[in-house]
């Protein structure tokens, strides 16, 4: 490789060393090159690139605090900074192997073991600037979107089967992925894969049967994956993504929470926990990962209003209310011109009313959600129509959820063991107070109808008193103690009264239904004794 | 009064911290010793002290990998990522990497291999392999090393080869083999890695029988060739598995090393 080819290009180094950065400038030089720019950290690297096209950018993987190189990398593809006719090195300690290979959608050209020599960057750098250019014709068609172009310029270098035809090869089962020919995709994989067993070729098979909509065994493929190599985390995505289609949402929750143990720093993945762990219920695990994720954003292109809505909506899942209205204050501050602040701020105020049991509220802001969802019209991120999705389907979910549990209450109100037992394990979404506000509500509802009930019944009005106590038990139907009251005011207006074939007969059905949920109630034995006496007159 | 215990030391941690930081270091020394001897306006009484002490700072490099590596390796922590690679592209890398050190030595560094000849294997963790037989078979050729890729019966053939006067017969009779742990002190006899069955556990006490004129070399050796063996038991395809030889003859007569990879 004539060292001329070198002259002509330009270079970016990133690394937070200064001099390292000196090291690798000096190696450049020595190799000819003139146009070398540098950056000390993720935004100084952003900033260059947005502003000059490189050619070749060598960056360390690890840059301090902040972004890492993976993180540059995906935000500069993100951002279409640098396209794919541009070099990036990842420059990596052999100790970040691990971390780095195998990494995400967004893979470097190559990576670089330190310390670099001049002879190694020479050569590895003299074949990628070779490939790139022989490339140019393709990256011509990719950045156009003219996938049958790129496939048949791909085509014509196959089949001249050059020193790089593995590496030409994978790129045609990447461009069928993304043209969507997913058969087409699969067949390139599958005939890697009769040659030998490799995780990249398993991996391609298993997005294109993803794709096909065969997602339990696309399932087994990335679970194979990972059982091989547990720091695939391209895989443990998958795998998630496949659990989702299943609908196994408990396990793709554990899925992503073990690939982020492996990998903490991945954004997009821990926004994907949160929103799985809040569907699931899980508030502690939604919390946490939501606020890695809102963390993670201040250094990142990917920041969106939606990492504060899932904060807020997790928080007030755990009964944190005040500091959930204190996140959406933030919101305000931090992303007030953005066409989604409005949306995301009625979301979770939704969120947050429906937990503190408000329906009014949370029905009010549900209306301003969607109203600024129809505002942001066809602008409308699909991740935010599929985030509105969730968040109703959350709040219909917690209002059943309430609704099931005042039952369950009303049905035990005066059961101590079983209130315990449920203040023990106290539901997910409702906070203890609350708990014990439900509780004590019903137990003012039951003994204000009792003491209504007894009220008519000393005035005489019998038929009003068993109304009314009958209408308190069938809204809990499962509780013995207010039906027994029912009963009581029958058999008080029987003995008051004398018979009736009515009255008669709804005690009857009154002490079956009794004979059935409550059978050894103290309070159901005084009431046979009361049955035999009237039959026996 | 209660203070949290001190969270349990990882030593993969602990090593990986300390590598990193190692590393840094060695990349700074030898990017300053390159401006050295680059600059014309330096003069040095005997330029050769400079190749030297960047021959050892590559070395000390190429050791703290393979530690980290093995380390990584006994703990089912590393998974080699291997690919399909021209091997060319590959031997092109490796040659330009050691051509220096090798002409300061007055040594002829070349390879052979068909230009069209692809396998499979873990790039850096072979480039390792072959940093390191190289710069033991610099010690011991006489003017020549050459690195020769084939493919025979399905698998890929790396033959390292030198003109130094071989392997002693004690050392071709005993092939390292990563499962074994016993003692074995190797001579560092001619050409190549040397010769060593030693296992991570048990780096055995010297055997009395065998005279090691150079114990520090003897050290390098039995790490370099028993990573050697590691890295070739990591390839596999189905039932075969990968594997290295030592033997003499060769092209150029001397010590020959082998990796042998499904």
């Amino acid at each position: 490789m004539p060292d001329h080819d070198f002259s002509s290009k330009q270079y970016l180094i990133v690394d937070d060393f200064s001099d390292m950065r000196a090291v690798l400038r000096s190696i450049l030089q020595s190799l000819g090159a003139t146009r070398i720019d540098q950056a000390a950290n993720g935004a100084e690297a952003i900033d260059q690139m947005q502003r000059r096209r490189f050619d070749a950018i060598l960056c360390d993987y690890n840059l301090g605090p902040g972004q890492d190189g993976q993180q540059v990398l995906e935000e500069a593809r993100h951002r279409g900074f640098i396209g794919v006719d541009t070099v990036f090195i990842m420059v990596t300690a052999e100790t970040t192997r691990d971390m780095v290979m195998g990494a995400v959608e967004y893979t470097p050209d190559s990576y670089l073991g330190k310390p670099v020599t001049k002879e190694l960057l020479r050569t590895r750098l003299g074949k990628l600037f070779e490939r790139k250019a022989d490339l140019r014709a393709v990256n011509t068609a990719l950045k156009a979107a003219d996938y049958p172009l790129a496939l048949a310029e791909l085509d014509r270098r196959i089949a001249a089967a050059p020193k790089h035809l593995a590496d030409l090869i994978k790129l045609k089962a990447e461009v069928c992925l993304k043209a969507g020919d997913y058969a087409g995709a699969r067949a390139i994989y599958e005939q890697a894969l009769a040659t030998r067993d490799q995780p990249w070729a398993q991996l391609g098979r298993g997005i294109a049967l993803y794709h096909q909509q065969d997602h339990a065994a696309a399932l087994a493929v990335f679970q194979a994956l990972v059982q091989h190599d547990r720091h695939l985390i391209v895989a443990y995505d998958w795998q998630a993504k496949a659990q989702v289609a299943l609908a196994a949402l408990e396990a793709a929750e554990a899925t992503l929470l073990e690939a982020a143990r492996i990998s903490p720093r991945g954004l997009q993945r821990q926004q994907r926990i949160g929103e799985l762990a809040l569907g699931n219920g899980h508030g502690e695990v939604a919390e946490a990962a939501f606020d890695r994720a809102v963390q993670l954003a201040a250094h990142s292109c990917l920041n969106h209003p939606g990492l504060l809505g899932g904060l807020a909506q997790s928080k007030s899942a755990n009964g944190k209310y005040a500091e959930a209205e204190k996140v959406l204050g933030t919101l305000e501050t931090a992303f007030a011109d953005h066409a989604e602040t409005a949306f995301v701020r009625a979301s979770a105020t939704a969120a947050i009313r429906s937990h503190q049991g408000d329906r009014v509220g949370a029905q009010a802001a549900l209306a301003q959600a969607e109203a600024a969802l129809q505002d942001l019209g066809a602008n409308a991120d699909p991740r935010v129509a599929s985030e509105w999705a969730a968040t109703q389907q959350r709040v219909v979910a917690a209002e059943e959820a309430d609704a099931r549990l005042e039952q369950l209450i009303a049905n035990n109100h005066d059961d101590e063991a079983f209130l315990d037992q449920l203040r023990q394990e106290c539901p997910a979404g409702i906070d203890p107070a609350r708990l014990e506000a439900k509780i004590q509500a019903i137990r003012d509802a039951v003994i204000e109808s009792n003491n209504a009930g007894i009220r008519l019944i000393q005035q005489g009005a019998f038929d009003e008193a068993i109304a009314l106590l009958q209408q308190a038990a069938d809204g809990m139907p499962e509780n013995a103690t207010v039906r027994l009251n029912a009963v009581k005011a029958i058999l008080l207006k029987l003995d008051k009264m004398g018979s009736d074939p009515n009255d008669a007969r709804h005690l009857g059905e009154q002490v079956a239904i009794l004979e059935r949920i409550a059978p050894e109630h103290p309070r159901l034995a005084e009431v046979r004794t009361h049955l035999a006496r009237h039959a026996a007159r | 009064m209660n203070t949290p215990a001190p969270p349990a030391l990882d030593w993969s941690d602990v090593m990986a911290a300390s590598i990193h930081d190692i590393k840094n270091s060695l990349a700074l020394i030898l990017g300053n010793l390159d401006d050295l001897v680059g600059n014309p306006e330096n003069r040095l009484a005997d330029p050769r002290q400079a190749t030297l002490l960047k021959q050892e700072v590559q070395r000390v490099h190429r050791s703290l990998i393979q530690v980290l590596m093995l380390y990584k390796l006994g703990n089912q922590q590393f998974v080699p990522q291997i690919a399909e690679h021209n091997l060319e592209d590959f031997l092109e890398e490796v040659v330009a990497d050691n051509q220096s050190h090798c002409a300061a030595l007055g040594l002829e560094l070349g390879f052979a291999c068909d230009a069209e000849l692809t396998g499979y294997f873990d790039w850096e963790l072979v480039r390792g392999v072959l940093d390191s037989t190289i710069g033991n078979a610099c010690r011991y050729a006489g003017a020549r090393i050459r690195i020769r890729a084939d493919r025979e019966q399905g698998e890929l053939l790396l033959r390292v080869e030198d003109d130094g006067a071989g392997f002693p017969a004690s050392v071709l009779s005993r092939l390292p083999d990563p499962r074994l742990s016993s003692a074995g002190q190797p001579n560092a006899g001619a050409g190549n890695p040397g010769p060593a069955n030693p296992g991570p556990a048990n780096p055995g006490p010297a055997n009395p029988g065998i005279v090691s004129p150079d114990p520090i070399m003897a050290g390098r050796t039995r790490l370099g060739l028993y990573f050697a063996a590691q890295v070739a038991a990591q390839h596999r395809d189905g039932e075969r598995v990968g594997g290295i030889r030592l033997a003499n003859g060769g092209a150029f007569g001397g010590g020959v090393f082998e990796l042998r990879l499904p």
